[in-house]
């Protein structure tokens, strides 16, 4: 694309004042307050608009600070340039009211829709804030709190679209990250929540579970209880036959003691003395160990207790709590029964429990996504880094190389993005650089930004951009655009630029504004 | 569905299986017993599904039922004959968790009665396979079927999934309740009848970039409403939302909020809100974002990601990369 002709019909301190740009560079010279600045915002608000605010703001915007001098009514302007091959004439009138733009092909007259895009499309998708970061070169902005290095590094890093205009790709970049924190925590909370719900009806196994093992062990009891006194009966039968005397209170039978003191009493008259004694003492501890003996199997037999109970009750009685006992024995294995089956069941539950949950589910596959999109993301903005480190190395470091006369032969950026300059001997931070060195790698970022993202060769504006170059420097830099540029527009206040290019002779056309 | 047959005065009540969705106890076996004792004039006929399958020591095996209700417990198809009523059922029940074989028609008995049906439980490929076909072709008046959760009919006037009384499952959502069928000379006639006390209703809300939250919750209320407050919701939310809109109705509803004592939404009204779920997508103009941001990592991310469907996980990355770079954006 090519400037041909700016014409500002009542624009700021200008009235139809026509300038026709030529090929080539076109120095526009003007002292102080001449107007170029003007010239700059004008050709700016033609191709992208002028935005009006409202209310207090509207005081310093740009529509209101270039309103016409004489007849603000009337605020237009007209600019005639060439895109592919063609010249269309761009016509804005930029008043309160009625703001409009006409846009239209000079050969063959089809009209354009500024609205739909068109004018967009013709620029090769230039915006506003791309054309402010590319070809509309100023001095290097330093703000109060970057150093020169710095700025010139962000510039660099930005220029290749790494994060160009408002795209903060850090701030997107944590966005993402939260993003999936949040979904992470949500997951939590769910698979907690079926923690829970798993360990309630755990817990709900668990106690039917122990319920379980009571009831065994009731029935183990039981069913003992009915085979001890099985054996017991049995016993019990034998003994009735065997000694039936024995169900008595006494231990010994009174008969016995009879016999034993009859014994006892016996040898005194039967055996003549002194051996009459003799033999009742005998006797007597005869009888003694025979009692002493019976009294100890007593005692023996009083260990159970079951068998004691069981010699208090009665034929009757027993029948009737054998058939209690029957009767438990098959309750307790009904209650095992159910209990069993609900423990089953439970377990059922559990397993069905561990099955796949379909909130689970969704949030994992959000989660899966923004983990897609964040690596996504890296490996653009590794590869558009890539693409500025390739840039700074390879035409930036020859735009340097050309303006510097071959002073600084390359540029070097490094892993942590730090943009190094090499001369013949020595690597130099940009941080180090001087003014003028660092103003003219800061127009050859530019310059080179410009190729990179559009295809269409723009006009080149520089205001003033040359204030820091020494002479040889400046010659060296006219000499590339020269020979580099199709169009370059040079708005200075200095009179050495029109020097040098005549000294040079590089031809140019001069604009006195 | 007891008092319905006692008091419409129906002569058989079919169990298609699954009565219970475990393995009874016997205290629930009484239960039912106790209420199918209610039934003055109904026979009833069941069998066992893949869910209360009659294991080794199930309950079914030894549970005495009333004289009128006939359990069909053999593995093997069996007929109740019901000569009061002219009918004969053929059945078969579980004895395993799950059955392969594909239905033998061959092996299916016919009773010696007028009329003739057959329960039927299965129809998956793992319980007892069986396709339209199969069931077209079986030489009953009706055939009752069990198993599938959501009531349907197979086979017009011939074959019909009752399905749950009541929804079992959140995802039961629809109508439930029985079939009610007539057999007489001239056919058989079935028709479903709604009998479910709640519903498990999935509502569908699609969204535009105008739509907000306000809207949202009177589209909620508005549904909820019409539809019953007894009911079970689940709201999806499909669409094109405003890129900057966060409804914060679905917020105030979503899991993560609720544990932390904000007040879930619905709940102030008593209404059973199962999940809000956001499945809108950001109406952003990837063409046009494309076009504008071709030079940034915005653009080249859309070129990136945009070639995929809508439901892909491609896609759903795009709109987060997307919403994450524009909502971040500088000024």
């Amino acid at each position: 694309m090519r400037i041909r002709e700016i014409w500002m019909k009542n624009f700021g301190r200008f009235a139809d004042r026509r300038i026709t740009v030529n090929d080539g560079i076109q120095l526009f010279y003007g002292e102080n307050e001449a107007g170029k600045s003007t010239i700059h915002t004008f050709l700016k608000g033609m191709l992208f608009g002028m935005e009006r605010k409202r209310g207090r703001a509207s005081a310093t915007d740009e529509s209101h600070l270039y309103e016409p001098w004489e007849n603000p009514n009337y605020y237009a302007g007209v600019l005639r340039f060439e895109a592919g091959g063609k010249t269309f004439c761009l016509q804005r009138s930029f008043e309160k009211t009625g703001r409009k733009a006409e846009l239209f092909c000079e050969e063959d007259g089809e009209e354009f829709s500024v609205e739909n895009g068109d004018l967009e499309m013709l620029l090769d998708g230039l915006t506003a804030s791309g054309y402010e970061n590319t070809i509309s070169c100023g001095q290097l902005k330093v703000t109060p709190d970057a150093s020169l290095g710095t700025e010139l590094r962000n510039y660099a890093t930005n220029a290749c679209a790494q994060d160009k205009g408002d795209i903060d790709l850090g701030a997107a970049f944590a966005r993402l990250k939260e993003r999936k924190k949040d979904i992470e925590r949500r997951i939590k909370i769910r698979l907690e929540e079926r923690q829970k719900k798993q360990e309630i009806t755990e817990q709900e196994a668990s106690y039917v579970w122990t319920d379980i093992h009571k009831y065994i062990e009731e029935k183990n009891r039981i069913s003992e209880e009915l085979a001890l006194r099985e054996m017991g009966k049995q016993k019990n039968k034998k003994d009735s036959l065997a000694y039936t005397e024995e169900v008595s209170k006494w231990r010994i039978h009174p008969m016995e003691l009879i016999v034993f003191v009859l014994l006892i009493i016996s040898p005194l008259f039967i055996v003549s003395k002194p051996w009459n004694y003799l033999m009742a003492i005998i006797i007597f501890l005869c009888c003694l160990i025979y009692i002493w003996n019976r009294m100890k199997v007593s005692k023996r037999k009083e260990k159970t207790e079951s068998e004691i109970l069981l010699e208090k009750i009665r034929p009757e009685e027993e029948k009737a709590s054998r058939e209690k006992l029957l009767w438990e024995q098959n309750r307790i294995e009904a209650e095992l029964k159910e209990k069993q089956t609900q423990y089953e069941n439970l377990k059922e539950q559990l397993e069905e429990l561990d099955l796949t949950d379909d909130v689970i589910e969704r949030l994992q596959q959000t989660r899966e996504a923004v983990t897609m999109a964040y690596e996504q993301l890296e490996a653009l903005s590794g590869r558009l880094r890539e693409q500025t480190d390739k840039l700074l190395n390879g035409r930036v470091s020859e735009i340097v190389c050309a303006f510097t006369g071959g002073k600084y032969e390359r540029l070097f950026v490094d892993e942590d993005t730090r943009i190094y300059l090499i001369t013949e001997d020595r690597k130099i931070r940009i941080e180090q650089v001087s003014r003028g060195t660092a103003e003219q790698i800061y127009l050859a970022l530019r310059i080179a930004a410009a190729e990179f993202l559009y295809e269409e060769e723009f006009p080149l504006i520089l205001d003033d951009t040359f204030g820091f170059y020494d002479e040889k420097r400046l010659a060296n830099t006219l000499q590339w655009l020269a020979e580099n540029k199709k169009q370059v527009l040079i708005f200075t206040c200095q009179k050495r630029e029109e020097e040098l290019l005549k000294k040079m002779h590089i031809p140019y056309n001069k604009e006195n504004v | 569905m007891i008092e319905t047959c006692e008091r419409e005065k129906i002569d058989l009540l079919l169990i298609a299986g699954d009565l219970f969705h475990r393995q009874p106890l016997l205290r629930e076996l009484k239960e039912v017993s106790y209420l199918f004792g209610k039934l003055t004039k109904t026979q009833v006929v069941l069998v066992a599904g893949n869910h209360d399958y009659i294991k080794k020591d199930s309950y079914y095996r030894t549970f005495h039922w009333q004289k009128h209700v006939h359990m069909i417990s053999a593995d093997e198809p069996q007929c109740i004959e019901l000569s009061e009523i002219s009918t004969s059922v053929c059945g078969f029940s579980y004895h395993s968790r799950e059955i392969r074989e594909r239905l033998d028609i061959s092996q299916l008995k016919k009773g010696r009665q007028k009329y003739e049906i057959l329960l039927l439980h299965g129809g998956d490929e793992t319980h007892v396979p069986f396709n339209r076909e199969d069931l077209r072709r079986v030489d009953y008046d009706y055939v009752a079927l069990g198993h599938v959760h959501k009531p349907q009919t197979v086979i017009d006037g011939k074959a019909a999934y009752s399905g749950a009384l009541e929804p079992i499952d959140k995802n039961d959502t629809g109508k439930h309740g029985f079939i009610r069928g007539e057999i007489t000379d001239e056919g058989c006639r079935i028709r479903f009848v709604p009998a479910s006390v709640r519903r498990y209703i999935h509502e569908k809300i699609t969204v535009t970039p105008q739509f907000t939250d306000q809207e949202l919750q009177e589209r909620i209320e508005a549904c909820i409403r019409e539809q019953g407050e007894q009911h079970f919701y689940k709201f999806i939310l499909t669409g094109f939302r405003d890129p900057d809109i966060m409804f914060e109705t679905v917020r105030r509803f979503s899991h993560g909020d609720s544990l932390y004592g904000h007040p879930v939404f619905g709940n102030e009204h008593g209404w059973n809100i199962l999940e809000i779920a956001d499945r809108t997508t950001p109406a952003y103009d990837f063409g046009q974002l494309m076009k504008q941001h071709k030079e940034d990592i915005l653009g080249a991310f859309i070129e990136e990601l945009s070639e995929y469907p809508q439901e892909s996980i491609q896609y759903r990355a795009l709109c987060e990369g997307v919403q994450a770079l524009m909502d971040t954006r500088r000024g």
